[in-house]
């Protein structure tokens, strides 16, 4: 019986143009707006060229200060702030009248850098400039030690080597961050429809009454549509995770280049499907809640929405916090748990106990849920309107 | 074959407390064709409901063909076939058929019971044509026939109708009641709620009034002629109502 109501809920819900848009076509759009916008943000900026606006006085000897970097170019105005204001430039430099000779002389000169800090393009410019005027001041100040007959380690008495934990590079960072939500949210809003549909759609429509004037038990009328409910969240996961590795593979350079599992692939891939089925057998629980509640599919949605929104949040926790500082509680509270077992998996990594967390807490919730969900589904107030 | 015996029904939550059945109690014999008359909200629909198993009367029981409904509600789903109003409840995205098929394997009928009587009920309504096709582009009067199909699916021994006949043309409407005509013919129990008295004196063998959740009159419609000498079962129904509410009001 539980096949049959499985089968005809499967074949109702993808008849239903919304699943079929949410299941695949959602996730392949999302999935390639947000892999081209991570791997324009984990781009170095070595392809690009930059235009850092100067003032038309700017000699061949300060132009030389820049010299060694290739990818900045210098474009010379009466005002570099306008030029900078208009958009033609990504920062502006203005240096005092004569400031290479006074800088020689020892004389008092400056250097303004104007740019826009929340600006990725700016910021990389400003950065750009910073370090190669930065590297004119060392020269100076190590010429006029020389002079002096003082040697340079007494300014610079130590030098600091600064070394990354992991050798992974930031585009491993940032795939930890997108797979886990792009997952989270391609199931929630896969799943989300055929939830609604199935019990407050059937309220809704009517054919609550006649499917509970049939002899079948409503444990099982219940547990059929949840499983429905948890395939099609597992399906759009599926489908998220496929795609999004074929466009990394195929469609990025910089992500492509951080992904390195080694020999552990399949293991990571095993695993990754596992934490989806997982996950969406949870959000399906919850959905399954939600959908009783509501005596209309608007209902139904209007009460799903936030749990959809809470998604979001553990992004925010988890994004700051490094590998090897993820405890217990990370791996312990569901939802926020997709996003440190992914960034695990990420990482390289497959840690049996944390997976063993996360699946035990998930399933524990979703046991919660689904006793919550019988007692509704049993009670008149809620299968009926 | 039902019998129900002080039957109330309250439906109570924090704000809202309501009785939509009080103290309800009549028998109906197999075959019998019975009228439920009575005013929106006056209790038709709960009384239904609470005869095939969806509600929970508070107080009271039903027995139906022998069984009852707490104790045996499966063995009393079984025996009955149930047609609310206003909606048909059909899966808009299945064809005729698969909505036919889902109900019978629901019922437990096999594949082969499940097409005999597909074909059956197909001939009986005139559904052949469109068998194959989603109910999603159906009009009004095909889907109540599918609906009625789908009540009929296992073959029940008494059948309930919930206004079956609101928002039918004419010609579907005169289909409902051929086939009221055959079902009675069949020795099937059908019990039918109804504002149009013209359909309910076509019908039925007995009537039973309801006002305010009290049946106010139960017996055969000849009896009840006789009893209030006129033979305009409108103004009957209207002249209890308004000793229904002086007795109410009193």
């Amino acid at each position: 019986m539980l096949r049959n109501i499985y089968i005809k809920e499967m074949k109702d819900s993808f008849r239903d143009r919304r699943t079929l848009l949410l299941t695949v076509l959602l996730p392949i759009i999302m999935m390639t707006g947000l892999v081209l916008f991570y791997e324009n943000m984990v781009s170095d900026g070595a392809d690009e060229t930059f235009q850092l606006a100067v003032n038309e006085s700017f000699s061949t000897t300060e132009e030389a200060l820049f010299s060694g970097i290739k990818n900045v170019e210098l474009v010379k105005s009466p005002n570099p702030e306008t030029t900078l204001e208009e958009g033609d430039a990504q920062a502006a430099l203005i240096l005092s009248p004569d400031f290479i000779e006074k800088v020689q002389k020892g004389e008092d000169a400056s250097a303004t850098l104007i740019g826009d800090s929340f600006s990725q393009k700016s910021s990389q410019v400003m950065t750009l400039v910073t370090t190669a005027l930065g590297n004119y001041e060392f020269h100076v100040v190590s010429e006029r030690l020389n002079g002096q007959g003082i040697p340079e380690k007494l300014v610079q008495p130590f030098t600091i080597v600064q070394k990354e934990l992991t050798e992974e590079n930031d585009g491993i960072n940032l795939i930890a961050m997108l797979i886990p939500l792009i997952l989270a949210l391609a199931i929630g809003i896969g799943a989300g429809p055929s939830a609604a549909d199935l019990f407050a759609g059937e309220k809704e429509k009517k054919t609550m009454e006649a499917l509970l004037m049939t002899p079948v038990n409503r444990m099982t009328l219940l547990f059929a549509k949840w499983l429905t409910i948890a395939s099609i969240g597992a399906i759009t996961g599926m489908v998220t995770l496929i795609v999004v590795s074929l466009e990394i593979n195929f469609l990025t350079e910089n992500l492509k280049s951080a992904v390195s599992f080694g020999n552990n692939v399949y293991l990571i891939i095993g695993a990754a499907i596992l934490v989806s089925i997982i996950y969406a057998m949870f959000v399906a629980a919850l959905l399954m809640i939600t959908s009783i509640m509501g005596k209309t599919i608007k209902e139904s949605q209007s009460y799903s929405t936030p749990i959809m929104m809470i998604a979001m949040f553990p992004l925010m926790i988890t994004t700051g916090i490094g590998i090897n500082e993820l405890s217990f509680e990370h791996f312990a509270i569901p939802i926020m748990n997709i996003f440190t077992i992914l960034k695990e998996l990420s990482f390289g990594i497959v840690n049996y106990q944390h997976l063993g967390i996360m699946i035990g807490s998930n399933l524990l919730c979703m046991i919660a849920a689904f006793i919550i969900g019988r007692i509704m589904f049993l009670k008149d107030k809620w299968v009926m309107n | 074959m039902i019998e129900i015996h002080e039957v109330t029904k309250k439906f109570q939550d924090k704000k809202v407390h309501v009785t939509a059945l009080k103290h309800v109690s009549f028998q109906i014999k197999q075959g019998e064709v019975v009228g439920l008359l009575g005013e929106n909200g006056a209790g038709k629909t709960t009384l239904l409901r609470t005869i095939a198993t969806l509600l929970t009367p508070t107080d009271g029981t039903i027995t139906v063909a022998g069984y009852d409904t707490l104790k045996n509600p499966d063995e009393v789903k079984k025996k009955i076939g149930v047609l609310f109003g206003g909606e048909t409840g059909l899966y808009d995205r299945l064809t005729a058929r698969e909505n036919l098929e889902y109900f019978a394997t629901l019922y437990g009928l096999s594949k082969h019971e499940t097409k005999v009587r597909i074909d059956d009920l197909a001939k009986m309504f005139g559904m052949r044509d469109y068998l194959n096709r989603k109910v999603a582009g159906f009009s009004k009067g095909m889907r109540q026939k599918v609906a009625i199909a789908r009540t009929l699916i296992h073959n029940p021994d008494i059948i309930l109708f919930d206004e079956p006949t609101t928002g039918l043309d004419i010609t579907s409407s005169n289909v409902f009641r051929q086939l009221v005509h055959q079902l009675k013919r069949d020795g099937k129990t059908i019990i039918f709620s109804s504002h149009i008295m013209e359909e309910v004196t076509m019908l039925c063998d007995t009537v039973a009034m309801m006002h305010k959740g009290e049946l106010v009159h139960h017996g055969a419609l000849e009896a009840l002629y006789s009893e209030e000498d006129n033979r305009d079962l409108n103004y009957i129904f209207m002249s209890k109502l308004v000793r229904g509410n002086q007795d109410y009001a009193s």
